[in-house]
């Protein structure tokens, strides 16, 4: 296997709230290969944002990390002082965010947003970051690229406006990008042409960490899958595996729960139930609560990642025994 | 953005004439001559009829209107029946007062407002935010009369340090100042403050952060300039306001200024006098309206129009 660009070690992340400590992220393990895309996969909440937040240093008050390292090209990132942290972001390590409405800055011409990484990590004279900026507007297929440097994020379409932003991100050319549901807020069409920006990205060297909730945008560009629940990973494989022998039990119920042309019937499959209490999450498997196959032991116990070969991990106390959950 | 910038400069022209119409209706119903009233109780009628034609108010009143217009236009707003100068000359040396008075008011206010509120703001909830916060609420209740008084109290009766009142150099100006830009102070912290605790949540500003700004940066070349926004506007009224004589300062610290100059006019039935002192501020208040649309559009790119 490739070296890893990123590895993400026990990581976990709370919110400190009035009522107590809210467990966002629990002792999560992830690990993005040199020019791989990796994708983590889950409903709203379960703690995909934070994970990747926390790797960057930006979670919001009272968010905090708890415990855990990130590993950046071999260099721990975490326990960087402040100062350091802001050398490295934007420059090794970069972020797309999800709604490029809100993301820029309204009152600052894109080019200068584009050229600002640029000016803050390489000491660039502004004639040189504006012909880099140009260049990276051509790369992500910003058409007149020269003129749109001068324009105001408002000029410009959503999808316009999400190359901006990973253009903004790559400018710097880093050794990881982290896209947090990139595509989510935008239509399908645009949604289709950003992935295919992202995969050439990757085909270039930039290793790739990518949220969504979206099965398809998974499906159609990670080569690995990690898929959360309640602040933990609960299974991971590469793509192909993941789709096709879905292990867990969670899994499974979101793999039914994506309404497909091909499978036919006339309703659309839920998990019943409801995502647990971050606040008081249960002893045992956190999906023991909506989950059909719990027993005695899934309610005491939290099982364990274990590994059922080739990489693919599961938490669950029924697999990797032979049965499937 | 040109063609805005004309139209309501037209506008403004008819906001003035409105109100020079306005002034002038409401001077003349009140009732009572002034003349007689100036004159005093024992003059003799036949003094007070040659009076009252002197200055033309035995003139049907469209005449005396067409007359005040067409003085205005030209400058002239005509002599003071009390102080028996013309009230231009009156208002060009009172203003000078007035304005630095207003200058003075406002660079205390805004240096003090701002940045006590950026500085609550980056600490929201911390020992500096709480003791800004209490005290912009201090700012803010306390009518300027107290302040002037507390000011005039403890830094010149006790500490002699400046001037108690009256005109005597720059020095002098520096306690009305304070008094005057107090109240602004507390209002503009306020703003800054709660703008920018909005602005930080933004997700531009995560974007920024993302970049590599440290803090400093992300203040300076993200949030400030989005915060600056609804501050400008208070702004802008504040420096009309302060503009168009501060009544009650200028009486307290006793500087000849447009406020002290209005008083004099309205004591007096001092109809030229009251006319302009009136119609002057409003242009300011209009023009520094203006001033806050212009610098809105500079700030905002999205109100401006498309070229």
């Amino acid at each position: 296997m490739e070296k890893n660009m990123l590895e993400i070690r026990h990581l976990s992340a709370s919110f400190f709230t009035q009522k107590g400590e809210v467990k966002a992220v629990n002792d999560v393990c992830i690990e993005v290969p040199k020019g791989k895309i990796v994708g983590i996969v889950g409903e709203s909440g379960c703690g995909k944002s934070m994970t990747v937040r926390a790797c960057m240093g930006l979670l919001k008050y009272p968010g905090r990390v708890v415990g855990g390292e990130a590993w950046l090209d071999g260099k721990e990132i975490l326990s960087l002082p402040e100062k350091e942290k802001c050398a490295i972001r934007g420059d090794e390590i970069a972020m797309v965010f999800q709604d490029p409405m809100t993301s820029l800055n309204p009152v600052v011409r894109v080019g200068k947003q584009v050229t600002e990484a640029l000016r803050l990590h390489r000491n660039m004279p502004a004639a040189e970051a504006r012909r880099e900026a140009v260049a990276m507007f051509e790369a992500v297929g910003i058409p007149e690229a020269k003129k749109r440097l001068s324009s105001y994020p408002h000029q410009l379409s959503g999808g316009l406006r999400q190359r901006v932003m990973i253009a903004m991100a790559m400018i710097c050319h880093p050794k990881v990008l982290i896209a947090d549901e990139p595509t989510t807020a935008l239509d399908v069409t645009v949604e289709a042409q950003i992935l295919r920006l992202m995969k050439k990205l990757c085909s270039d060297g930039t290793s790739v960490l990518i949220i969504s909730h979206n099965l398809g945008v998974i499906a159609q560009l990670c080569d690995y899958v990690y898929v959360m629940y309640a602040g933990r990973i609960v299974e991971q494989a590469d793509t192909f595996t993941l789709f096709e022998e879905p292990l867990h039990p969670y899994t499974r119920g979101l793999l039914s729960s994506v309404s497909s042309l091909r499978r036919g019937g006339d309703k659309l499959d839920t998990i019943p139930g409801v995502v647990p209490n971050l606040l008081h999450l249960p002893a045992g498997c956190s999906f023991s609560l909506r989950c059909e196959r719990c027993e005695e032991k899934c309610r005491e116990c939290l099982p364990d990642l274990m590994d059922v070969g080739d990489g693919h991990k599961v938490r669950c106390h029924f697999a990797g025994r032979g049965e499937k959950a | 953005m040109k063609q805005n910038i004309i139209k309501r400069l037209l506008q403004a022209v008819f906001v003035l004439l409105g109100v020079a119409l306005l002034i002038f209706i409401m001077l003349r119903i009140v009732p009572g001559n002034p003349i007689a009233t100036m004159m005093g109780e024992h003059a003799d009628p036949a003094t007070i009829e040659r009076m009252t034609a002197e200055f033309g108010l035995d003139q049907p009143a469209i005449v005396q209107f067409a007359r005040y217009l067409s003085g205005a236009v030209r400058g002239d707003f005509g002599t003071s029946y009390s102080l028996g100068r013309p009230v231009a000359a009156l208002m060009r040396q009172a203003f000078g007062n007035t304005l630095k008075l207003a200058f003075l008011a406002a660079l205390f206010a805004w240096i003090l407002g701002i940045t006590c509120g950026i500085i609550a703001a980056v600490k929201k909830n911390g020992l500096l935010d709480r003791l800004f916060m209490g005290l912009s609420l201090l700012g803010v209740s306390m009518p300027v009369f107290m302040v002037a008084m507390l000011l005039q109290y403890v830094f010149a009766f006790h500490l002699h340090w400046l001037p108690i009142s009256g005109v005597d150099g720059l020095k002098s100006f520096i306690l009305p100042a304070i008094a005057l830009g107090w109240n602004s102070a507390g209002s503009v912290s306020r703003l800054v403050r709660s703008t920018l605790i909005e602005i930080l949540q933004e997700d531009y500003i995560d974007t920024a952060r993302a970049k590599g700004n440290r803090q400093m940066g992300v203040l300076l070349r993200h949030a400030l300039r989005n915060a600056m926004l609804p501050v400008v506007t208070m702004m802008a009224i504040q420096i009309s306001s302060l503009l168009s004589g501060a009544v009650i300062t200028e009486t307290i610290f006793s500087i000849n200024g447009i406020g002290q100059l209005a008083v004099q006019a309205i004591n007096g039935r001092d109809i030229p006098l009251l006319q302009g002192t009136a119609l002057f501020s409003t242009a300011i208040v209009i023009i520094g309206n203006l001033l806050a649309d212009c610098l809105y559009s500079v700030l905002d790119p999205r109100i401006r129009k498309e070229a």
